[in-house]
């Protein structure tokens, strides 16, 4: 089973602990992205994993072998960098042969994998070409042809799609996720792009501070993030967040600001926090918008600008001077998004946070 | 010209005053090359009367033929090729590894040795003590004491490691998991990587092993092994002195000076032809490791 398992992994630089005990399971085939904004220790994590930072504490396993002091070649992983690594020097065919003529591989074998590897990446007429003479992706492609060609248990990849166009990652988005379900291999990815994040994973770790937020498919995150940070971090544009305090309504517990107040689930947990300061977490693809800012259960907010980006919206409103977000399809509904006033919300799509904890109050589960 | 428009009166003046430096400091390195070229196709007696000033008078080839006809001349000229080549490739043999080891930050005690490196740029033992050591060593007047007796100069070692930091680390990462080891990182990652700055140190050397005068002069006593630069110091020394060569010019259509120049340019002759090949080098090692890519 070539999975990976790292037990309370810690890394430190003299004093400084980076890396806080980082506990987790890789299942063999998964895709598991480690995402996190700058500083969060992913791509440590993910250097440990490969053997280039040495391990401070804890242990590291790939496919159910201890690895904390095995040398990375011996570790049976490839890596994928950032800025691709490509060796100027060589052309596309020995850029990808690297790894093999060091192993000593025979001749034929080197060139029946450059062969298979040009096939399935479609570097086949450019396996003559230096690395210079290649656009971003087919040199993005050739760092991942380098890394398949030695048929590793692990693929790791540090942001490879960081130095790309828009465009063109969306583009190599979907050539690694094709490339992982051909390949089958157990993948570890890292980035700061939600968006990969949530395009690509089986599974999302989710980082900050040297410490792993939640764990989870993409969907779980994004319904049930289990604190203000995972809900902030996931989705774009992120959860609205609003303070607000739970009080006991005419038809259950509802959630005041100012003047204003929604109605929450009828939950016993809901029940007994109030009293309790929270922060609302709203998806802005969550809400209804409305013209009519008096009907009933609607909360009032001034739209200060519509950016249309097709078949969606994006409404930039302040709620009480605070900024608020709504997202919301155009076709056939730019009068409504003009005239928008104010916005309605089902209780069971709010998400409610404890103010001081920033935790998600216990049994609030938004199905998928 | 009209590009001129876009300056306004003091950059006009600073590209002028520019130009006229320039054009000052280019005359006063172009003229001794101009002077000794014209000096060693003039005739003795002109050259003798310091007639020669910018071409040659009464052009001859007379010194030419004196020079080239000398089997000494063509024992240097050979040993400073030996000095040169094997020299020149001695001492990469020795900075490039040199450099590597510095440049890795996993080095143990790592400053201390680039101090002790940079140190030698400064200070050195001088002239005595070096002297002593390459008697006690053996290494006097032999061809190996020149090669290996200065292959490392702590200048290019601290040019080549700027270099080799400032080579992405993840290069040299990826090669660690495709299985190479310190070695073949230097070897097929580095180096490779390297050109430019290995061929502006190879330079470095070529031209200074080229030139390299005062220690072959201190150290080699015999005639069979001494290059070019000393021969020619011979020349000028020796044969000024030499009643047999005095009388000899009497007769003939050279003369101690043209000879001189003759030899000279010779001894240029070949820097000048790889010059131009090696050129932007010079320039790109002037920049190396300043900055970062």
């Amino acid at each position: 089973m070539s999975g990976v398992s790292l037990q309370g992994l810690v890394k430190t630089y003299g004093d400084i602990q980076v890396v806080h005990g980082i506990d987790l399971e890789v299942q063999e085939k998964e895709f598991v992205v480690l995402v996190g904004p700058s500083g969060c220790g992913k791509s440590t994590t993910l250097r440990m994993i490969a053997g280039l930072e040495e391990i401070s504490d804890g242990d590291l396993s790939i496919d159910g072998r201890f690895v904390n002091n095995v040398a990375p070649k011996d570790r049976d992983v490839a890596m994928v960098f950032q800025n691709y690594a490509l060796y100027p020097h060589l052309n596309v065919a020995e850029n990808i042969a690297f790894g093999l003529r060091i192993r000593r591989e025979s001749k034929a074998v080197i060139d029946a994998s450059i062969k298979e590897v040009g096939e399935i990446l479609g570097l086949t007429p450019y396996l003559g070409r230096r690395p210079a003479d290649l656009s971003g992706g087919q040199r993005q492609r050739v760092a991942m042809g380098r890394a398949i060609v030695r048929r590793p248990k692990v693929f790791l990849f540090d942001e490879p799609l960081s130095n790309l166009d828009a465009k063109l990652r969306t583009q190599m988005r979907a050539e690694i996720k094709r490339l992982h379900n051909r390949l089958g291999v157990t993948s570890i990815y890292v980035t700061h792009d939600q968006v990969e994040a949530m395009t690509l994973a089986d599974r999302i770790v989710v980082m900050h501070d040297g410490r792993i937020e939640q764990t989870g498919t993409p969907m779980e995150l994004f319904l049930n993030p289990v604190n203000t940070f995972v809900a902030g971090f996931l989705g774009s544009p992120p959860m609205n967040m609003i303070n607000a305090r739970i009080e006991s309504g005419d038809n259950g517990p509802i959630a005041r600001f100012g003047e204003l107040s929604l109605a929450l689930v009828d939950t016993p947990t809901m029940r007994d926090a109030i009293g309790t300061d929270i922060t609302l977490g709203i998806r802005p693809e969550f809400v209804t918008v409305s013209t009519q800012a008096d009907t009933h259960g609607t909360i009032p907010v001034d739209v200060e600008l519509i950016e249309t980006l097709g078949s969606e919206a994006l409404i930039h409103a302040t709620l009480q001077g605070e900024p608020f977000i709504i997202r919301a399809g155009t076709v056939g509904q730019m009068d409504v998004l003009n005239g928008i006033s104010g916005f309605s919300v089902e209780p069971n799509l709010i998400r409610v946070f404890d103010a001081k904890t920033g935790m998600a109050l216990p049994d609030q589960v938004m199905k998928q | 010209m009209s590009n001129m428009n876009l300056y306004s009166r003091g950059d006009k003046l600073f590209v002028i005053v520019n130009m006229v430096l320039i054009a000052i400091f280019m005359l006063s390195t172009l003229y001794p090359f101009i002077y000794i070229a014209s000096l060693s196709l003039s005739t003795g007696f002109e050259a003798r009367a310091g007639n020669v000033v910018l071409t040659p008078v009464g052009f001859t080839l007379e010194a030419y033929k004196q020079v080239l006809s000398e089997p000494q001349f063509w024992t240097s000229y050979k040993n400073t090729f030996i000095y040169t080549i094997f020299g020149t490739l001695m001492s990469l043999a020795f900075i490039i590894p040199g450099a590597y080891a510095l440049s890795r930050p996993q080095l143990y005690g790592r400053r201390f040795w680039n101090l002790t490196v940079a140190f030698t740029m400064w200070f050195n033992a001088g002239l005595i003590p070096f002297f002593l050591n390459m008697r006690d060593l053996g290494l006097l007047d032999s061809y190996f004491g020149i090669i290996i007796g200065f292959a490392v100069n702590g200048f290019n070692i601290i040019l080549l490691r700027n270099f080799f930091e400032a080579i992405p680390q993840s290069f040299e990462e990826a090669a660690r998991m495709d299985g190479a080891n310190e070695f073949q990182v230097l070897w097929k990652v580095y180096m490779p990587l390297s050109k430019p700055a290995i061929a502006t140190v190879a330079l470095f050397c070529i031209v200074s092993r080229w030139n390299g005068f005062f220690w072959a002069m201190v150290l080699l006593q015999d005639e069979d092994k001494i290059p070019l630069q000393v021969y020619l110091r011979h020349v000028i020394v020796e044969l000024s002195d030499d009643e047999e060569f005095a009388n000899s010019l009497l007769t003939s259509a050279y003369s101690f000076e043209t000879v001189s120049a003759a030899i000279i340019v010779c001894s240029i002759i070949p820097i000048l032809l790889i010059y131009p090949f090696l050129q932007k080098y010079f320039s790109k090692g002037i920049l190396l490791g300043g900055v970062k890519e």
